[in-house]
């Protein structure tokens, strides 16, 4: 068996060795991502490393793994990590609200933030037979009866549910009441749309796309400030008279203790890896929207979004 | 017309030789990672994915489709060769695979496994290129109610795999459904039994359940008796290929497997564990050898593994009509296709078809290919079973926590591995089945989420599940199934085995 | 019919209903509930339910013919086995490593079946878990647990 293992290494090796082409650079990089392989977190961290490695930027990169509890179990390893100033950790806006539900004993207070990456501007749709036509039409009817507006969408206190109580909020309606039923993924909250189960659907633009092209989904609106440049038909919610907004970011962060050396370190490679080609072509064949953001800004970012995040949990009564 | 010429046209794509190579590479490595115990379809195409990177759209994607129908493979030899059901798919496959492996019968075992996956994948991709838009239509009408109601069906027959005592059947079961509870309440975000350790907040996971169940727990149970009955296992008894027997009575099997897998399988929300579980407990009423089961039945391999394989091509109706991602594959199959700017969904077939003909192409070459690897193969996977005795046990060992070593090293986790091989251990002891107790940790969860959703539409008003005709007469047949045969005949073994 | 009580299924009896009972108690210390439906209890306490139903079902059939009959057990190969487990969780748990581990697991459960050649199969595990190791990392590039001796590979 062992025989017929490495029989097939071999053929996987010559296959992956355009991959690993060696660099030049020195940095031996490691990093970790709070999700289980094959997740979205995992891709980012992935994503990276090839990037990395084949921009030359860090000698060699290591991907590890720490699954579990929406990222915090990672987190709470990478705090104790203090001070090794080669360790990131791939995380994003899911994880904030994580933190909160999961009642964490550790927080992104506590890490080294490093930059934000990638950003996703979220979509609210319904069916094109419904009789709701535009966000004005959403609006009133959350605000006349929470109850009966049923929304689709991703996990309970993910992106999707924290826009669906944003909107709500802003609409006038008791967040409290929003009857939002989360899906696992993306496929059967939209199922649950098509099939008019449900009034209305939250998730990323990409996911909604093709069935929006195709005339089966109408845009309510986009959660980004401005219009989407792969969809500028479609209106954004501030247009249509509900002030939010909401992006679903991912970052990168580091172990907390670290000198003002590794930071500028760790930060100038990051830097370095947004503006490689390797990590641009990355994003187009992902479809990911390039959204950097440096440390020192990020730093101001992530602070704004928890508090955000966290009276909007206590809104919906997700936290007490 | 229209269909078989476009289809013809992704044929003459995807038979070049170099394409054809290609195909073998994606076949050989999907099965290769497919094997271990704990990494299923999911993370195999998702590891492999990169491999593909530096390819042509078309090369890539067939050697993507070779991996993918490798990778479902390399679970099911896994289940019957060592116990060790590497996904949850694979369960339904290891309760008689693995019998028949003891016996000396791995090798029908694995061939029945290899052609009725042939098959399956076969009618389904044919199913696939013909029927897709028009089963769509039909799966997403399916509401959370229709759900609910399918797996109260699937729950009734899991009674096939409790043995002969219903009291320890549903002991095992609702084990399961116990086990499901603990972790993040999906519908509110709540933590339930997790008792503040952040480990159990994900759940627990089937395969570590299934691994620790099935292949921990009978390392122990076998070495515990090992000085007074020691177990002979008999790598090759009678023929290595499948007899005329084993022909007659797999070939109904793999249609009606076929029939359970593909429908639910291009459900949104329909899996592949429900349509296993349908086709195993239907195969054990329908055969006529009954008592065989248990102890090693052809057609509880050959049912469910067509039923699995079909269930993977019926995945990718949704997928590619719909740009719906129903599994874990398939989301990861999702970011396949977009590396190869195919994006799928209601436009896919009338903008890129070239790609989505050559795709399907690809499926059928990947499948052909399959066979064609794996049944010489199956001769030198038997022989794995000569070892001696301890160094085989110890493999097993070693090869049963590695999946869980590789994705999620925790010590809880390892403990939790541990604990339930113990666990199953001691059920072995004292007859408990282990099956239902998957079972229960796999429908369990899922038929609280869809019952839950139902209610939230319907604003608590529970008639929803019979005002819609599906989920109604679904839930009609489950009444009807458990109320006839199981309750007289689980009635009279409960006062037989008291009196 | 024997008058005397089945020890196992009194226990299995009384263990079901103590799983009964922690069910219950986390299900009534859940704070948040769904606003419209049934909320995260409903489930729990129809596990709940069945489980008492099937405690007491044990308890009934420990005054009858109780559990199945075991044979007895060897316990030294369960010892072997078993601790063999252990010292594979211990192992990764203190740093030891994927392959230290691999070895330990490996020969304990060999010597649990039987063999004699304690140095032999710890020889053989080192080298099955190195071969494993480094597949894993260079073919899938997942990193299997590190430790003293996976770092001297990479």
């Amino acid at each position: 068996m062992l025989t017929s293992f490495i029989k097939r290494g071999a053929v996987a090796a010559v296959a992956l060795a355009g991959l690993t082409t060696a660099a030049f650079a020195q940095m031996e990089l490691k990093i970790m991502a709070p999700a289980a392989p094959g997740g979205g977190w995992d891709g980012t961290a992935r994503s990276m490393q090839q990037a990395l490695t084949a921009a030359g930027i860090a000698k060699s990169v290591q991907v590890t793994n720490v699954t579990g509890a929406g990222g915090t179990i990672g987190l709470a390893q990478l705090i104790g990590a203090k001070g090794d100033g080669h360790q990131l950790m791939v995380n994003g806006f899911v994880m904030v609200g994580a933190i909160l539900l999961n009642k964490s004993p550790v927080n992104l207070t506590q890490v080294t933030p490093i930059a934000r990456l990638t950003a996703e501007a979220l979509v609210i749709v319904v069916p094109t037979d419904s009789p709701v036509k535009n966000a004005k039409d959403l609006a009133d009817r959350v605000k006349a009866d929470p109850a009966k507006v049923t929304w689709a969408g991703g996990s309970a206190g993910g992106a999707d549910h924290i826009l669906a109580a944003l909107f709500t909020e802003a609409a006038g309606g008791d967040a409290k009441k929003i009857n939002y039923i989360p899906f696992s993924g993306g496929g059967e909250a939209l199922a649950a749309m098509l099939g008019g189960r449900v009034t209305a659907g939250i998730s990323g633009y990409g996911e909604f796309e093709g069935q929006i092209k195709a005339g089966k989904l109408r845009v309510i609106g986009v959660s980004a400030s401005k219009r989407l440049a792969n969809a500028p038909d479609a209106p954004t919610l501030k247009e249509g008279g509900v002030n939010v907004e909401l992006l679903n970011w991912r970052s990168v962060v580091a172990p907390p203790g670290l000198s003002d050396a590794q930071k500028t370190e760790l930060s100038g490679a990051v830097e370095k890896l947004v503006k490689s080609k390797e990590w641009i072509e990355i994003l187009k064949a992902r479809g990911w929207d390039d959204a950097y953001l440096g440390t020192a800004e990020f730093d101001a970012f992530l602070k704004t979004e928890t508090v955000r995040v966290e009276k909007v949990m206590k809104d919906v009564g997700l936290v007490k | 017309m229209e269909t078989l010429l476009s289809l013809a046209n992704g044929f003459s794509v995807a038979l070049e030789p170099s394409k054809l190579l290609f195909c073998l590479i994606g076949v050989f490595l999907g099965t290769a990672v497919g094997v271990l115990p704990g990494i299923g379809p999911a993370l195999t195409v998702a590891l492999l994915l990169p491999v593909t990177f530096k390819l042509d759209p078309a090369g890539s994607l067939i050697m993507f489709a070779g991996i993918y129908y490798g990778g479902m493979y390399g679970g099911s030899t896994t289940a019957i060769l060592l116990n060790a059901p590497g996904e949850s798919a694979s369960l339904a496959t290891a309760l008689e695979g693995s019998k028949m492996a003891k016996a000396g019968r791995g090798g029908p075992a694995l061939a029945t496994a290899a052609i009725g996956s042939f098959v399956a994948g076969l009618i389904a991709t044919i199913g696939l290129a013909f029927l897709a838009p028009w089963l769509v239509e039909l799966a997403v009408k399916f509401g959370p109610w229709d759900y609910f109601a399918l797996m109260i069906v699937a729950f009734v027959t899991v009674s096939a795999t409790f043995g002969d005592s219903p009291l320890r059947g549903l002991t095992s079961l609702f084990l399961g459904m116990t086990l499901g509870l603990v972790g993040i309440d999906k519908l509110t975000g709540q933590a339930r039994l997790t008792f503040g350790v952040p480990e159990l907040l994900n759940g627990v996971e089937v395969t570590t359940l299934a691994v620790g169940l099935f292949a921990v727990g009978e390392a122990l149970y076998v070495a515990s008796k090992r000085w007074r009955e020691p177990e002979e296992i008999i790598p090759i008894k009678g023929s290595l290929w499948m007899n005329k027997q084993d022909w007659k009575r797999s070939w109904a099997p793999w249609l009606r497997g076929t029939a359970f897998g593909f429908p639910i399988g291009a459900l949104p929300a329909g899996g592949a564990e429900v349509p296993t579980f349908l086709s195993y407990s239907t195969e054990k009423k329908l055969c006529k050898y009954p008592e065989e089961f248990g102890k090693g039945a052809i057609e509880g391999v050959a049912g469910p593994e067509a039923a699995n394989n079909a269930s993977a091509a019926g995945t990718l109706v949704p997928l590619l009509t719909l740009g719906l991602p129903t599994s874990a594959t398939a989301a990861i199959m999702l970011a396949g296709f977009q590396q190869y700017g195919l994006n799928p969904g209601p436009l896919l077939f009338a903008e890129k078809p070239d790609l989505v003909w050559g795709l399907i192409a690809s499926l059928f070459i990947a499948n052909v290919m399959l066979v064609i690897l794996n049944l010489p193969l199956i001769g030198l996977w038997v022989r794995l079973l000569a070892i001696p005795q301890p160094w085989l046990y110890a493999g097993i060992l070693v090869f049963a926590t590695m999946g869980t070593l590789a994705v999620n090293p925790s010590p809880v986790e390892l403990g939790m591995l541990f604990g339930f091989g113990y666990l199953g251990y001691l059920m072995r002891r004292y007859d408990y089945p282990v099956a239902p107790m998957v079972v229960g940790l796999i429908l369990g969860p899922m038929a609280e989420a869809q019952l839950r959703r139902a209610l939230q539409i319907s604003l608590g008003d529970p008639m929803i599940l019979l005002e819609n005709p599906i989920s109604a007469t679904l839930l009609g047949i489950a009444f009807i199934a458990l109320v006839a045969p199981f309750v007289m005949s689980g009635l009279n073994k409960f006062k037989a085995s008291d009196d | 019919m024997s008058r005397t009580i089945d020890r196992p299924a009194l226990v299995v009896g009384f263990l079901l209903l103590a799983v009964a009972a922690i069910i219950a108690f986390d299900a009534s210390r859940q704070t948040i509930t769904s606003n419209y439906g049934v909320g995260p209890t409903a489930m729990p306490y129809v596990v709940c339910t069945g489980m008492v139903l099937l405690g007491l079902a044990h308890l009934f059939v420990a005054f009858r013919d109780g559990l199945p009959k075991p044979e007895a057990a060897d316990g030294r190969a369960l010892l072997w086995v078993g601790g063999g487990l252990v010292g594979l969780i211990a192992c990764i748990a203190l740093g030891g490593g994927f392959i230290v581990a691999t070895a330990i697991l490996f020969s304990c459960t060999a010597r649990g079946f039987g063999r004699d050649a304690l140095p032999t199969d710890i020889a053989i595990g080192l080298v099955l878990g190195t071969a494993i190791y480094l597949l894993f990392l260079k073919l899938l590039t997942l990193s299997l647990p590190t430790g003293p001796l996976e770092a001297l590979l990479s």
